[in-house]
């Protein structure tokens, strides 16, 4: 089976136990307007551009004569490129698994993020559950925004799910992330049955997810299982410009 | 801190004053004085014309009220010299770490005894600065400091405070003499007692205790802006921590943590810390340094005892020296007392091995062909290097030379650019012999035209071809021979001292100017980008992260580069805020030791505050960044060196 990733990165730090090594999964169903990881929305392969790094040496027009070049071979010094990579599922566990003496010394292991893991659900599982195989720790960042198949699919084949909580009330998780989270409570409380190990997490976005009454609601939601609230870094809408698209385009975050 | 926020907005420069540059040299060369009779008379001069300061709420005193040290030889004199003789950098002492253990232990006096005339007019001129020193403090109402000078530099040293003041007394002498790159060595190994004998008898807690670090601390930073090396920080005031002792036991105890916490309250790039560190070495030792990294310092820079003391040994040093080794000023390695290596005599630069092989003929016959070729380029290198170092010349120190027993004459070269040597090579494998897509000649010719013209080519050698930091085996392979090539060319070779030759893999300034002396390279570096720094990936690099770095930079065994070298690992200081990603850290640092690397520095910093700092320097005075073996205040770096470190985090972990 083959799979569609943007990025491996080595050595985070904030994705679950010990150091860990994080796989970004292409493709999420939700649009929340403060994401900071826009190149993982699409489940489409996409050309980004590190504008910021470049020196404006021209040469990328020069053989392209236009303004932005849409092919990744064209700017000399590698600042286009194409996000997104096919990977089947064998080859992803062989790459993970280089790793494995590592992690284990460091208490860690892998964490498939995103984007969204629940998106590429089964691709996931099978991953995941090859390196459970050769006993490495494996974790699920997600939003639970899927069906109550792909939910259990993760949390059966991962130690750990991540579950990210944003909005309690529904009509407003609609309006921000562009998803109802009736779907996302359901699969909650089935994880909750199985007695899966889950980690909440919620990103303090000012004026729309770090209300009290919110926090409130979502504590309750949170019922006693680890609960991680993540301040915001308004730097997060960086990557925007690289994909030719606006951050925050209404204005939403900070405005009370 | 009073003390710390006078130094730090420099009021204590306002005293000073600036000799003639001409005051001793066209009179010394007139009256023909030999080299020891120049030094000693300035060095009289020199302590006889300091003034002394007591500076508000200070422990430990002394502070330079004199700007400069005139030189002792004429420029037509240095002319001469450097006619017939090879002079090391200034031609001064520099880069070796004296017996500071014999210093407290035994009192100058004691030392006097021994010492030749020179030596003794060296002692009693310090000794003499010592008391109008004393008797200054006296005058301010400081009895305390008063008391403690009455009794050091002159006798052993009875407590921590005096030791403290009797090594700042000693130091000051040897910065004063004129050596430069004046390290520090293993001071928890030899202070430690002090601290603990005031412990036991109740002259000291451990707040007064750290108090008392960190004022001795600050005294590092009072003339440090007199110290300039290759650039404003380069000066080796560079201190060593943990290890073992004589008996195998561990070093690191109350007072390395007090160094630890000292440097971490004063936030200021002097004294560099380093720790000697081990596969035995306690996680507790990985986090207490990891929280002074995370602090943006640049350092405590870690040496690896498993690797350094075998190599050492290999390299001829007795097993019980090896075990005491110290770094000479940024990471070279060198024994206190007995060391009087030249760690830095010579950088040898693989890219340019690489570069010249290219160009013979017949090197495009296959790899091994070429990979033979390169190693005879590096042969070459390294016996024109060599050859070239013979009849050297050093002004003598005599009051230096009071601290020293030399057992060790060794000299050391650097190994410039080892990844982009590797990666230009692991290139042409693939390109050339392998798909051959394109010959040598033609790979050469786009090297020389510097890429114009050739984009997608570029494009390909910069992010399409293994890179060392990407654990690919076949790279990392050819590094590792280039490194054997290295070593082996110097195995064998009799320095004019009798000594040996040491292989290293660091760059210090070279990974500039060894850049700026080829075309570009084979891996897609264009003419102008500098070399990764030491022993590092290049520059642009894609590099999935720090396991990957840490698997390519220790699958080589590293005992045969012993003069050191470390890998440089950037990392965004805001990644690490809270206590469980710094124990992370702290397990990075751990995980690097027992994968057998040699030596790792880290930097924690953030690119947008360094861009942001290059446009407003005014806000940023005390932003510290290490360079390549030394931690400098960022604004007051060359543009250059300003934007390598930029580029290093743009690329980073």
């Amino acid at each position: 089976m083959t799979g569609r990733i943007f990025d491996i990165k080595e050595f985070s730090v904030h994705d679950g136990p010990g150091a860990r090594v994080t796989v970004f999964m292409k493709g999420c169903r939700m649009r929340c307007v403060w994401c900071h990881n826009p190149e993982g929305q699409s489940t489409e392969k996409e050309i980004m551009h590190k504008l910021s790094q470049c020196d404006g040496c021209g040469l990328c027009t020069r053989d392209n004569r236009t303004p932005y070049p849409r092919d990744p071979g064209a700017c000399p010094r590698g600042l286009i490129t194409l996000c997104g990579e096919d990977v089947t599922e064998e080859d992803l566990a062989e790459r993970l698994l280089r790793y494995a003496p590592r992690l284990e010394r460091m208490g860690g292991g892998v964490t498939f993020s995103g984007g969204d893991p629940i998106v590429q659900a089964e691709f996931v599982a099978r991953v995941s559950s090859r390196l459970r195989d050769s006993g490495v720790h494996t974790a699920a960042e997600t939003s639970l925004c899927g069906s109550a198949d792909e939910a259990a699919l993760l949390a059966e084949n991962t130690d750990l799910m991540i579950v990210d909580l944003k909005l309690a009330d529904s009509a407003l998780h609609e309006k921000y992330t562009g998803m109802p989270n009736g779907m996302i409570s359901d699969n909650i409380r089935l994880l909750k049955e199985r007695g899966t190990c889950i980690m909440f997490r919620t990103p303090l976005i000012p004026g729309i997810t770090d209300g009290a009454e919110n926090l409130r609601a979502l504590a309750e939601i949170a019922g006693g299982h680890p609960w991680e609230k993540l301040a915001y870094n308004l730097l997060a809408g960086a990557k925007y410009a690289m994909l030719g698209r606006k951050f925050d385009e209404k204005g939403e975050i900070g405005a009370r | 801190m009073q003390l710390r926020e006078y130094i730090k907005t420099r009021q204590h420069r306002n005293v000073r004053k600036r000799l003639p540059d001409d005051l001793f040299a066209p009179e010394f060369s007139r009256l023909g004085l030999c080299p020891e009779e120049r030094m000693t008379r300035r060095f009289e001069y020199m302590t006889s014309h300091e003034t002394p300061v007591i500076l508000p709420g200070e422990l430990i005193t002394m502070s330079r009220t004199l700007a400069n040290i005139p030189d002792c030889f004429t420029a037509s004199e240095w002319e001469e010299i450097r006619r017939d003789h090879f002079v090391h950098e200034l031609g001064y002492g520099s880069n070796v770490c004296i017996d500071w253990q014999g210093v407290l232990e035994r009192g100058l006096l004691d030392y006097r005894r021994s010492a030749d005339g020179y030596g003794r007019r060296m002692i009693d001129a310090l000794l003499d600065l010592c008391r109008r020193y004393s008797a200054a403090a006296r005058a301010a109402g400081r009895d305390d400091i008063a008391d403690v000078l009455d009794r050091v530099p002159a006798y052993p040293a009875t407590t921590f405070r005096e030791a403290l003041q009797s090594f700042r007394a000693v130091h000051f002498a040897l910065w004063l003499e004129g050596n430069y790159h004046n390290t520090c060595g293993r001071f928890d190994k030899y202070a430690s007692k002090y601290l603990e004998r005031d412990i036991a008898e109740g002259r000291l807690d451990r707040a007064s205790a750290l108090e008392l670090t960190e004022d001795f601390f600050l005294s590092f930073n009072k003339d440090s802006d007199l110290y300039p090396g290759v650039q404003q920080g380069d000066n080796g005031q560079s201190m060593m921590l943990g290890g073992t002792d004589g008996n195998g036991r561990p070093v690191f105890g109350m007072l390395s943590e007090l160094c630890l916490e000292a440097a971490g309250a004063n936030m200021m790039t002097d004294p560099k810390i380093n720790i000697r560190v081990s596969s035995e070495t306690p996680d507790d030792v990985y986090l207490k340094g990891s929280r002074l990294t995370v602090a943006g310092l640049g350092f405590p820079q870690y040496s690896n005892d498993d690797v350094v003391i075998p190599g050492l040994i290999k390299a001829g040093y007795s097993p019980a020296d090896a075990a005491d080794y110290t770094v000479a000023a940024c990471w070279e390695f060198i024994i206190p007392k007995y060391g009087e290596d030249i760690c830095n005599i010579g950088a040898l630069s693989f890219p340019k091995a690489v570069n010249d092989a290219i160009r013979r003929p017949g090197a495009d016959a296959g790899f091994e062909t070429l990979m033979k070729a390169v190693k005879l380029e590096i042969r070459a290198q390294a016996d024109g290097i060599c050859d070239g170092i013979r009849n050297i010349f050093f002004v003598p120190s005599p009051f230096r030379r009071l601290f020293l027993e030399p057992r060790y004459r060794n000299f050391g070269i650097h190994g410039t650019g080892i990844a982009t040597a590797a990666d230009s090579l692991a290139a042409i494998n693939e390109l050339v012999f392998r798909s051959r897509e394109l010959t040598l000649a033609e790979l050469t010719e786009a090297v020389d035209t510097d890429f114009e013209g050739k984009n997608a080519l570029l494009n390909r050698l910069r992010t399409g071809m293994p890179k060392m930091g990407q654990d690919n085996d076949a790279v990392d392979k050819i590094a590792g021979e280039l490194l054997d090539a290295f070593s082996s060319s110097l195995r064998g070779k009799v320095n004019c001292f009798g000594g040996c030759f040491r292989a290293g893999t660091g760059t210090a300034m070279f990974y500039l100017s060894h850049a700026d002396a080829l075309p570009a390279s084979p891996d897609g570096r264009r003419r102008g980008e500098p070399f990764g720094t030491n022993f590092s990936p290049s520059l642009f690099a894609r590099i999935p992260g720090p396991f990957s770095v840490i698997s390519s930079f220790t699958k080589h065994d590293l005992t045969d580069t012993v003069n050191g070298g470390p890998l440089t690992l950037e990392f965004a200081a805001s990644s690490f805020g809270d206590e469980e990603s710094l124990c992370k850290l702290a397990m990075l640092v751990r995980e690097f030791v027992r994968s057998r690397g040699h030596q790792l520095q880290l930097n924690a910093v953030s690119s947008e505050r360094l861009r942001d700092a290059q446009k407003h320097p005014e806000l940023y005075p005390y932003l510290i960044v290490r360079i390549w073996g030394w931690s400098a205040y960022f604004v007051e770096l060359d543009r250059r060196y300003q934007d390598h470190v930029i580029a290093r985090q743009e690329y980073s972990v």
